[in-house]
């Protein structure tokens, strides 16, 4: 079950959005996630980049996503289908998997279940979910694509699947490469030798013979021991949100690594809390590509963040489990075995430096757009993902040119600087002062007039003790930027 | 300023190693630092232990350093610091970290212990002071900087000539005096200063002169 346009939703509390407009929504890696009928006929398209889609369409406003408000959102749906199909996964919001083989028959027929669902989900959600069916998760996925007005059901799935055009089965520089060795559709792809694709494309040529063929992943050859559930109790019980987080990455990272050992990595993860009050709450999440620490713990932190909010888990979380299923050994050709226990032992290092500095104190960060050195990084906690408010490749007049200063100080100092004839002639740096040998600028910051704020001065300025970037104002000038 | 050529062997980082990093606030030995660990940044997280919270990322990024790879962990207090940068040397394998004022030699001592130990690379820069003696295999300090690009009220800075002296046990003892220069467009380039001993330099400019 498929909601397109989940990431378009209006949050509680917020007026739906105007049919009329169209309206886009990114994700943070800034390409199209969704759009409305009006964004499309405008020619927006899923998975164009942020800039392109705005070209296409000037009028479009551009909603960033929120996952985790849209996991909570998409809870009561969840429940809704989980009611009468037990077992459901989720893969992300707005999109589920229903394994549907007895529910099949005890609803009286695919059609009669499909209708079934269509019904309680429109009660919960509105219209606008699209159903598919098929005898795998592949093809059932497509032919939800495909299902705009009524629910697709597949008869055959390979069939289907041959019908399918190369882009769903493989990267665009791996289909660009197809085509251009003369094969054009799936079916052409799923006659040629399984292991002359794999020697020739490698393991991702092989994800795609394996679809194309009306397979889906191939099973784990390997034994592995059964239980590979990693578990912790809590007391006293978890209260906040963001304690709970904190622990989803280290139970996350915890999984991660042990399947590591033996090469394997999840697609699928049943996440389960219990509440002080006894109350026990699962969900599975799934995924098609194989769940890496960091992902995975983001679908932990949702789920809890939905439970929280939804009535689900009240009084406090008292334990938490992770229980891996559906593994591949497809993490041995995304990283190499000793390589995946390297970046988990990383992962717990920065985990542990987290609990002695602080959550807040371990940080990552990205470019966006800005003026100035500091205006132009975004941080986050490490672990969790933003998303840039300002477009790094945007221009941006006034922009400061030149290598960054290494180090900016958190509150610059006022700066005692000697002008001769608008020329700065010594700087005073602790007791001495320093003659500056060449100076550059200036570049003028235009302020925030209509909220009064003025404009300043940057000036590059060079002496025999280093580079400096100074900011001159109405109050005087002051140290932004050390060129260390 | 760019990243470091790696056919350089001195300027570079060595697992269990420990290099320090002196040199006043300006003599750009916190670029230098960022540039040795960009190799480190292609295999997997690295750290960057801040005292003061000065440090701007785009100079690491610039440096060469992978943007997603880096970890900035701000830390003011000193006694606090010791037991988070062990945390990180645990699992990270190349971290920088601004020593604060206040971290005894002995834990210092111990720190490069255990970054031998668990084959990790740690670059200290201390914020005042100097590191105690034996605890560094390279130390480089820097000696003067000169910039670019820059005149009077025109231009912007483009480039930097950086001096740094190395010494320790990597250089076997002798110190060696390096140039490192470079712009935005590329690789630093690096050579070492020949020194000449001061009667050499005053003949050949008598001669030169006469």
């Amino acid at each position: 079950m498929w909601f397109p346009d989940w990431p378009l939703r209006p949050l509680s509390g917020q007026p739906p959005l105007p049919p009329d407009e169209p309206y886009q929504a990114v994700g943070a890696d800034n390409r199209v996630a969704a759009f409305n009928p009006a964004a499309e006929a405008a020619g927006v398209v899923l998975g164009m980049a942020r800039r392109e889609a705005e070209g296409v369409c000037p009028a479009v406003t551009t909603i960033v996503r929120d996952l985790g408000a849209e996991a909570a959102a998409f809870e009561p749906v969840a429940r809704a289908v989980e009611d009468l199909v037990p077992r459901i996964e989720l893969a992300e919001p707005g999109l589920l998997f229903v394994p549907v083989t007895g529910a099949v028959r005890y609803y009286g027929g695919e059609g009669s279940l499909v209708e079934l669902l269509n019904k309680e989900v429109e009660v919960v959600a509105g219209p606008g979910g699209r159903f598919g069916l098929a005898a795998g998760p592949f093809a059932a996925r497509m032919a939800a694509e495909l299902a705009v007005n009524d629910p697709h059901i597949v008869a055959d799935d390979a069939a289907f699947v041959e019908s399918l055009d190369l882009s769903a089965v493989a990267p665009d520089e791996l289909v660009a490469t197809f085509r251009w060795l003369g094969i054009t559709t799936l079916g052409e792809l799923a006659r040629l030798p399984r292991p002359a694709v794999l020697s020739r494309f490698g393991p991702e040529g092989l994800t795609a013979h394996r679809l194309a063929s009306g397979e889906d992943r191939a099973a784990m050859t390997r034994p592995i021991p059964d239980d590979l559930a990693v578990e912790e109790r809590f007391s006293p019980s978890l209260e906040s949100l963001e304690q709970a987080a904190f622990v989803a990455r280290a139970l996350s990272v915890r999984l991660i690594e042990e399947l590591a050992r033996y090469g394997a990595m999840p697609h699928r993860v049943e996440v389960e809390g219990e509440s002080s009050t006894g109350v026990v709450r699962n969900r599975v999440w799934r995924s098609a590509d194989p769940f890496g620490d960091t992902e995975l713990a983001e679908r932990v932190r949702w789920q809890l963040g939905s439970w929280v909010e939804g009535e689900g888990i009240t009084g406090g979380l008292v334990r938490l489990r992770l229980a891996p299923a559906d593994l591949s050994d497809e993490g041995r050709q995304l990283a190499l075995h000793e390589d995946a226990v390297a970046l988990a032992e990383a992962q717990r290092s920065l985990l542990r430096a987290q609990s002695l500095a602080g959550p807040d104190a371990v940080l990552a960060s990205q470019p966006q757009g800005g003026r100035d050195p500091a205006d132009q990084v975004l941080w986050r906690r490490w672990g969790e993902e933003a998303s840039p408010v300002r477009d790094a490749t945007a221009p941006w007049p006034g922009r400061l040119p030149g290598p960054a200063p290494a180090l900016v100080p958190t509150q610059p100092p006022a700066l005692d600087v000697e002008w001769e004839e608008g020329t700065p002639t010594r700087v005073r740096l602790g007791s001495r002062w320093e003659p500056i040998l060449s100076w550059a600028g200036p570049w003028r910051r235009m302020g925030k007039w209509w909220e009064g704020e003025g404009h300043c001065d940057r000036y590059q300025l060079v002496t025999s003790a280093g580079a400096f970037l100074v900011e001159v104002a109405a109050d005087g000038a002051r140290l932004t930027g050390v060129y260390d | 300023m760019g990243s470091m050529p790696a056919s350089d062997g001195l300027l570079a980082l060595e697992p269990g190693r420990v290099v320090g990093l002196t040199g006043s606030v300006g003599t750009g030995m916190t670029r230098l630092g960022l540039s040795l660990m960009a190799e480190a940044s292609r295999r997997g997280p690295v750290a960057f232990v801040d005292v003061r919270g000065w440090l701007c990322p785009l100079s690491a990024w610039e440096s060469g350093i992978e943007p997603d790879r880096l970890a900035v962990v701000r830390c003011p207090d000193p006694g606090r610091w010791p037991k988070v940068v062990a945390a990180l040397l645990e699992g990270i394998p190349a971290v920088y970290a601004e020593v604060p004022t206040g971290v005894s030699d002995a834990l210092l001592r111990r720190l490069g212990a255990l970054a031998r130990n668990r084959r990790r690379s740690l670059l200290l820069r201390p914020l005042r002071g100097s590191l105690p003696s034996g605890l560094t295999h390279l130390r480089l300090e820097g000696q003067g900087i000169e910039w670019e690009g820059v005149g009077d009220g025109h231009g912007r800075l483009l480039g930097r000539r950086l001096l740094v002296e190395a010494s320790g046990k990597a250089t076997g003892g002798i110190p060696r005096l390096i140039e490192i220069e470079g712009g935005e467009d590329g690789a630093d380039a690096v050579r070492v200063v020949p020194r000449l001993a001061p009667a050499a330099v005053v003949g050949s400019a008598a001669t030169a002169a006469g």
